[in-house]
């Protein structure tokens, strides 16, 4: 472990929040266009996050700051962790589990800080995103754990060499590639799946007292957080990246997927989320569970 | 000093302090904390070498290192907890058997660790039993007391009903030599496995045993519960770790048919582990009490003790034991911190409460830690044992299981978060607004338990290796190893350091982020956005009560445990009036009709 890892893992987390602010920008644009639209420039949202950094804000005690701070570390730290293409800092030390819940610490740190606002629409849009929550991890675990299985290894740079040498899980396992992409879907907060957001109901739930730097940061957070998702549902289901075009194509391609799909559906109730999830992804996620697990349909 | 001087010790300490309580309240209560804290550092400094003393007759000791690992997590919670005993002696209505019972207790669990014979095991277990027993209807409720006896005692019976059959089998108390018999028998392996078990699961509060965990953990006094959820209920684990291991259950269980290379039994057990792991995450879900809450909590937390102990490799049963010592220190510290709000507010009501992290800033960071750790979230030793127990479920494919135990992995996150939210977020109450930060001797003992947590998150080696050690001392073919700082998995390798430095460098950027932006303004909590609405009280303005409706909803008709207990204890209601109505009647009849029955039988003698 040297500090040469360190280096690139840092850019790696800030060219991931690079390309995805910029993805993220020409989604707003496409999309702009589908819909007869002009829509922003491509890098509206760095202009915005800019903007927010020379603001003066207000704060309301010691955790709505803390906890903003903990939430971009959490999620920085993450990104650290996620391999691009070729590109892995941390060799053999990018678990699965780690995404998981290093993830989730800048999920708490945020809620946290969203709660110590005193606003009870924050509260709400908190429980509410913990509850989404509850729905996409279960079946998104079900399936990793038979990959991981099968595969015997939890590292996620292992995961894609292996895809590389002999198909993608997206051929191997196109059940589980699906559930996956519910899942995201949930993970990212796109409509149907937005409700924890509802800005008409809930005036932006956990967002809804954060201007100036603490939203910039909260903006940041936001588009690294994304680029984690993207790049572990890229690495997982569609075998990562030879090269790093070859990376950054399909997740361009992802991202615009998730967006145009989100363009279209209206917003689940926050009770619908969980049957929902509950009754379709689960389902499949353990049928495709018990067709690598017992059945050995698929497996190398 | 000898375990057996210890032990002795604590007993004679324990009677010291209940004169000593009749004379002088605080200074009774300061008897526990030296006692259990000497215990400690004594247990600490000699290390798993501390001699056994087996001489008065049949109650005889052993020293192994899986017994020490508990005695030392058992005497951790019980000096950290202690420190809160002089504060709560004037709330106590009994304050002299308190101490006394709280240093019973210890003894019994340390003579229970250190158990060689089953007939020692049983006397100190009975004595744990007896001594909580007497302490939780010092809280707010008699039942919870009945119910814990009742479900303690179905446990103890069939424990001693299983002893007294490897007795008669094989003349021996000996408990290493007893079960290794029994291994060797697949009949009596299976019956004194499943009694002994029964009484484990009963203890650790596994489902359907699992109702007097929030009645007890929820009425005993704010003191006891710390001790009840990180203490007492890891008897169970142990017993099921003596009886899993020593057996050893695979091999015993072998001829059994087998679901995922797991025998059928063991496999119904993991089911039942998982079952509760469910269980315990919904109710928890749903309480209004933040004890109730944590109680539920310790039920799922139980399921994951069972699983690991229960998959039988080094991966799992390492980490069930990290799972154990990890919960244990989270639990305890959630519940001291719930303890000291309850001491400043008077309540442990969620809806009650709000905001305290404006005046209670430092039990807020206690409970903070402990819950990242119980919600198994790096950088805290919870994580590790997490960590441990997925790679072995990944590794063996039980994904069923895996499934029940990421459910209560990611409720874990609802449940945690909503006393945070609820009782230390959000808006501060008017009739707190003079509320203090707990005292000095309340912070100390929260704040050391959070450091531990903390420290066997960053650097659980030194955890891990012991693990190893108790693994080896199992009988356990291969054991858990680490190099280095890391830990090395069946399918991947664990750096806890680079996590947490990770986490560290993350944390330094977005600090760095925020101190380069203008400061920003400080505005009071009420000074937020309130869709054009003026609103003056902060009460009205606290999202708390029924926090996860939408959830909860969901899962509101669902069928009650409690019910068929109530069922089952009307039934045998029933039976003792029909047996008090035949033969303890008041009509003279009925009672010259017994003894002219009993006469005539008597006449008739043998020939019968």
């Amino acid at each position: 472990m040297t500090i040469t890892n360190f280096l690139v893992a840092f850019a790696i987390a800030f060219c991931g929040w690079a390309l995805q602010t910029s993805v993220s920008g020409i989604t707003r644009k496409t999309v702009a266009r589908i819909q007869k639209r002009y829509g922003p420039v491509w890098f509206q949202n760095f202009r915005d996050i800019f903007k927010l950094f020379s603001k003066r804000a207000v704060t309301h005690g010691w955790v709505y700051d803390f906890g903003v701070m903990m939430a971009l570390g959490g999620i920085i730290g993450t990104a650290m962790f996620t391999p691009v293409a070729n590109i892995v800092a941390f060799r053999g030390y990018d678990n699965f589990f780690i995404f998981i819940y290093l993830f989730a610490v800048g999920m708490l740190g945020m809620a946290m800080s969203a709660v110590g606002s005193g606003n009870p629409l924050a509260s709400i849009g908190v429980m509410r995103a913990l509850t989404q929550m509850v729905g996409y991890e279960v079946p998104f675990m079900i399936i990793i754990i038979a990959l991981i299985n099968v595969e015997s290894t939890s590292s996620i740079s292992k995961l894609v060499d292996i895809q590389q040498a002999s198909g993608w899980n997206i051929l191997v396992m196109p059940i589980g590639t699906i559930v996956g992409f519910i899942c995201l879907m949930g993970m990212l907060g796109k409509k149907p799946f937005d409700t924890y957001i509802a800005p008409a109901e809930l005036a932006s739930g956990p967002m809804v007292e954060y201007g100036g730097k603490q939203l910039g940061m909260l903006m940041i957070m936001h588009e690294v957080a994304t680029f984690v998702e993207i790049s572990l549902f890229v690495n997982l289901f569609l075998g990562g990246g030879v090269t790093i075009f070859d990376f950054l194509i399909k997740y361009f391609l992802v991202y615009t997927l998730t967006s145009y799909i989100s363009n279209v559906l209206g917003r689940f109730k926050i009770d619908q989320v969980i049957k929902f999830y509950y009754k379709v992804p689960i389902v499949l996620a353990l049928i495709q569970a018990a067709m690598l697990i017992i059945f050995g349909w698929g497996v190398r | 000093m000898t375990v057996l001087n210890v032990i002795v010790a604590l007993v004679v300490a324990g009677l010291i302090a209940y004169y000593v309580t009749t004379i002088n309240k605080v200074a009774g209560s300061y008897i526990t904390i030296i006692a259990t804290v000497a215990a400690l550092v004594l247990f600490l400094v000699n290390g798993d070498r501390i001699l056994a003393n087996d001489a008065i007759g049949i109650i005889s000791f052993t020293v192994t290192p899986l017994g020490w690992f508990f005695t030392v997590i058992m005497l951790v919670v019980y000096s950290m907890v202690s420190f809160f005993n002089p504060y709560w002696m004037k709330k106590l209505l009994y304050p002299a058997s308190y101490n006394m019972l709280y240093l019973l207790s210890l003894a019994g669990t340390l003579g229970v660790f250190m158990a060689d014979s089953f007939v020692v095991l049983f006397i100190f277990w009975e004595l744990v039993v007896w001594s909580s027993l007497f302490i939780i209807p010092f809280g707010k409720s008699r039942n919870a007391s009945v119910v814990y006896y009742s479900m303690s005692t179905f446990g103890s019976f069939t424990m001693l009903y299983a002893i007294f059959l490897l007795y008669a089998k094989y003349d021996s108390f000996i408990i290493k030599d007893v079960l290794a018999m029994a291994g060797n028998d697949p009949g009596v392996a299976l019956a004194a496995f499943i009694l002994i078990i029964i009484a484990g699961l009963v203890k650790l509060g596994i489902f359907p045993f699992h109702i007097w965990l929030p009645m007890a953990h929820g009425n005993a006094p704010d003191t006891f519960s710390p001790i009840l959820s990180g203490g007492l209920v890891k008897l169970g684990a142990f017993a099921a770790i003596l009886v899993s291991t020593l057996l050893p259950i695979y091999e015993a269980f072998d001829n059994q048919p087998k679901i995922f290379g797991v025998p059928i039994l063991i496999y119904g057990l993991m089911v039942l582990g998982a079952i509760s792991i469910v269980v315990g995450t919904l109710m928890a879900i749903a309480q209004e009490d933040a004890k109730r809450l944590l109680a539920y909590s310790s039920v799922a937390n139980a399921g994951y003790i069972l699983i690991g102990i229960l998959m039988y490799n080094q991966m799992a049963m390492s980490g069930a034991l990290v799972h154990i010592f990890a919960h244990a220190v989270a639990t305890a510290a959630a519940f001291l911190a719930i303890a000291a709000v309850s001491y400043r507010t008077g309540t442990t009501k969620m809806s009650e409460l709000g905001g305290m992290i404006h005046k209670m800033p430092i039990t807020y960071i206690v409970y903070l830690i402990a819950i990242i750790s119980m919600a198994g979230i790096p950088p805290m030793a919870g994580f590790i044992s997490k960590w441990l127990i997925f790679q072995a479920l990944a590794n063996q494919g039980l994904f069923l299981i895996a499934a029940a135990m990421f459910f209560g992995s990611v409720g874990s996150f609802l449940y945690v978060f909503r006393p945070l939210s609820a009782v230390f977020l959000g808006q501060l109450k008017p009739q707190h607004k003079d509320v203090k930060e707990a005292p000095i001797g309340m912070v100390i003992p929260m704040v050391i338990l959070s450091g531990i947590s903390l420290f066997y998150g960053i650097f659980p080696i030194s955890l891990i290796d012991y693990t190893a050690k108790i693994e080896k001392a199992l009988g356990f073919e291969n054991v858990v190893e680490t190099s280095g700082l890391v830990i090395k998995g069946n399918n991947g390798d664990l750096h806890a350091t680079l996590i947490t430095a990770i986490f560290a460098f993350g944390f330094f950027i977005a600090l760095a982020i925020f101190m380069i932006a203008p400061k920003s303004r400080k505005v009071d909590l009420m000074d937020t956005y309130t869709a054009g609405e003026f609103l003056y009280t902060p009460d009205l303005y606290h999202y708390s009560y029924s926090y996860y409706a939408p959830f909860e909803r969901l899962y509101q008709k669902h069928p009650d445990i409690v019910a068929i207990y109530a069922g089952l204890v009307q039934r045998i209601t029933d039976f003792g009036s029909f047996i008090r109505y035949i033969f303890f009647s008041k009509r003279p009849s009925t009672g010259i009709f017994w003894i002219v029955l009993t006469m005539i039988l008597l006449m008739w003698g043998e020939k019968l």
